[in-house]
């Protein structure tokens, strides 16, 4: 995309002093007030310094939307949702989907999404089928395949609240909507017949789309509009909610499969680097099981004020998991993305996910850094192990962090090292 | 070609022990009784099941493999008191299983048995063989459960001691010779086992059955028992831990 002007980011804006003492806000990641202030320090920073930024100062816009809806959490069941629209018309099909973004960096990522004004309107999630024309719109533009033209009135100009999430791709100010009109939208057909279908389960309206090549971010838009399910059934779902909704049921509905397929014949890793991220993913030939371990650096997005490397996992055995990760919603979209490659191969593995972030990584971008890093991972060539001794050897090579602090913190890795199988006795 | 005829506590017998490593099992029925041997999905542990034809009321086969859907078993015997009859025939066009329970009749489709794998049996040498009830195994579980994931399996001429030790509390079921059914053991044994799988198959033995526990020193476990009343017997095989570094 060119030709947006580009925001001016300086890294410094955005991390905190050292307070010389570890932090929680590598767990928190802004959204569980875990330090016991009302609202997220790094937050409040970064927010103070965009409102000093505004980049549209008019109560009518007149954009293209990428298309992008967003649909928020904040007082469940009564949500706001709406376009995000920049101001910017033409082609901004790429400002909302994150499958192109790979390669790009944090500076055009940013610059792009700040771009996007967020449109407003309270709803209830559940009575919205008669919410009138901005809802109306709202799911049009979540279900259509191209940039729509759109014009929106606000009751104020949009204030420069920038939101920043772990799970959520950033966007731009937001501000209450009067009144929204669209011009020319195309709906994609196979996302259009699962809406027009008010017998079909939401669950399977994602299967079919996704086995069907609908990309990710397209079926989570439409899914959070409400598009899908048993016409009685249909309601709102939080952008946030309905990313991991999509990644887990994708990922668990792959498994299924996956767990009957013949294990892999060797140890694996395959590298990516990218936005000041190092990943690896390590297949090993076992049954199903799972991990994903990050390591936060000091001064990156989570671990503004620590002295130490924080890391935190989550994993699951071949049975799966019954609660929500601690990790959060990277670690389903990264689940889905290693069937992904399993199902390529017909084959089954266990994955451990090393992710060092180092401090290049300012600001998060969303779940999708994760899952389209460890897709990009997944195409590169891997290298092969006899043994899970030189596999681990291997990855220290590419890691800064120690082997022995990695499988202190990894539960599979510990499993893999102490646990024997029949196999070895026969 | 498989019929039978037999009580449904001895289905439920069969069910419970095989069920807490797999979902799906390959049944060997031969002419003389019934075989399973299984690896759980990890390849940490294995069951090894024969039950002879005395243990059913009617028994009628020829050589076959019957792919079965765990879990629809257990739906079956859930229809069914104790000391029930159950009747079950192979439907060989149709590829089910016919059951009957009283005046219910269910016809189950079979599962593929083509990547079910007949798991070699290690042949293992155990120095130690410690009988006991279950009963005294299963109050050491429930101590223990909640303190580690690992459990450790000790024996010597003295006796056998099962040991689960946490971050912060640790549990030890001490039984000494006198309360062992049988002890044979010359030296000092130890192994560590993970708890959910000893914990899954130690609650799966019914209550009252004497074990028999085969112990190496960082060896698998083997756990030897009668079912049927004595018309069958199921080997438990359980990979260790080993603490290096």
């Amino acid at each position: 995309m060119q030709g947006f002007a580009p925001l001016p980011l300086d890294p410094q804006t955005f991390t905190t002093s050292n307070k010389g003492r570890s932090s929680l806000c590598h767990i928190c990641k802004g959204s569980k007030n875990l330090c016991g202030k009302d609202r997220c320090p790094l937050m409040v920073k970064f927010y103070s310094y965009t409102k000093t930024k505004r980049l549209i100062d008019t109560q009518d816009l007149h954009g293209s939307s990428p298309p992008g809806v967003f649909v928020g959490r904040y007082g469940y069941p009564k949500v706001d949702i709406g376009p995000l629209v920049p101001p910017d018309l033409g082609d901004t099909l790429i400002m909302d989907t994150p499958e192109q973004w790979m390669g790009k960096s944090m500076d055009e990522i940013v610059d792009f999404r700040f771009r996007l004004v967020r449109g407003k309107h309270l709803v209830d999630v559940k009575d919205f089928q008669n919410g009138g024309r901005i809802v109306d719109f709202t799911r049009e533009l979540a279900l259509s395949v191209n940039s729509v033209d759109v014009e929106a009135r606000f009751s104020k100009k949009p204030s420069g609240r920038i939101v920043l999430d772990d799970n959520i791709q950033p966007f731009g100010p937001s501000a209450k909507l009067e009144k929204l009109s669209i011009t020319n939208p195309k709906y994609d057909h196979k996302v259009e017949k699962a809406y027009y279908d008010t017998d079909l389960k939401a669950a399977e309206a994602v299967k079919g789309l996704y086995k069907n090549e609908v990309l990710i971010s397209r079926i989570q838009k439409a899914f959070s509009v409400g598009a899908f399910g048993i016409e009685q059934n249909r309601r709102l779902v939080p952008t946030r909610w309905s990313i991991t909704a999509v990644d887990d049921l994708l990922g668990k509905d792959l498994l299924r499969s996956t767990k009957t397929f013949p294990l892999i014949n060797e140890f694996r890793v395959y590298d990516w680097d990218q936005l000041d991220n190092r990943w690896s993913v390590m297949l090993t030939p076992t049954s199903w099981r799972y991990e994903l371990i990050e390591a936060w650096y000091p001064n990156t997005v989570w671990n503004p004020a620590g002295r130490q490397v924080e890391i935190i996992s989550s994993h699951e055995f071949f049975d799966g998991r019954k609660d929500y990760a601690e990790i959060g919603g990277c670690y389903y979209a990264a689940r889905l993305a290693v069937n992904e490659l399993l199902q390529r191969e017909r084959r089954q593995s266990g994955a451990v996910i090393f992710r060092e972030a180092h401090p290049g990584y300012l600001l998060p971008v969303g779940v999708w850094n994760v899952r389209e890093n460890v897709r990009m991972a997944l195409t590169q060539r891997p290298r092969k192990f006899n043994t899970l001794d030189q596999a681990m050897a291997y990855v220290q090579t590419r890691m800064d962090i120690p082997i022995s602090t990695w499988t202190y913190h990894s539960e599979v890795l510990k499993d893999l090292k102490h646990q024997r199988r029949i196999d070895d006795y026969v | 070609m498989f019929q039978a005829k037999f009580r449904s506590d001895i289905l439920k017998g069969i069910v419970d022990v095989v069920s807490t490593l797999i979902d799906e099992a390959k049944f060997k029925i031969g002419d003389n009784g019934i075989q399973l041997k299984a690896v759980d999905p990890a390849h940490v542990a294995m069951i090894d099941l024969t039950l002879s034809k005395d243990a059913f009321d009617q028994y009628s086969a020829t050589e076959t493999d019957l792919g079965l859907d765990l879990e629809k078993l257990k739906e079956v015997i859930r229809l069914s008191r104790s000391g029930d009859m159950i009747e079950m025939r192979q439907d060989e066009e149709r590829g089910r299983l016919v059951v009957m329970v009283g005046n219910v009749t269910r016809r189950m489709n079979l599962v593929s048995t083509e990547g079910m794998s007949d798991p070699k049996v290690p042949n293992l040498t155990l120095p130690a063989r410690i009988t006991v009830t279950v009963d005294e195994l299963q109050r050491g579980i429930k101590a223990a459960e909640s303190i580690s994931d690992h459990v450790a399996l000790n024996a010597n001429v003295e006796g056998f001691e099962m040991v689960s030790d946490g971050d912060t509390d640790s549990v030890s079921l001490k039984l000494p010779k006198a309360l062992l059914v049988d002890l044979q053991c010359s030296e000092s044994i130890r192994s560590l086992f993970p708890m959910d799988y000893f914990s899954t198959i130690i609650k799966a033995i019914p209550s009252g059955t004497n074990v028999s526990i085969n112990l190496g020193n960082d060896l698998p476990v083997r756990l030897d028992f009668d079912i049927a009343g004595g018309k069958g017997s199921v080997r438990y095989l359980l990979a260790p831990r080993i603490e290096n570094d």
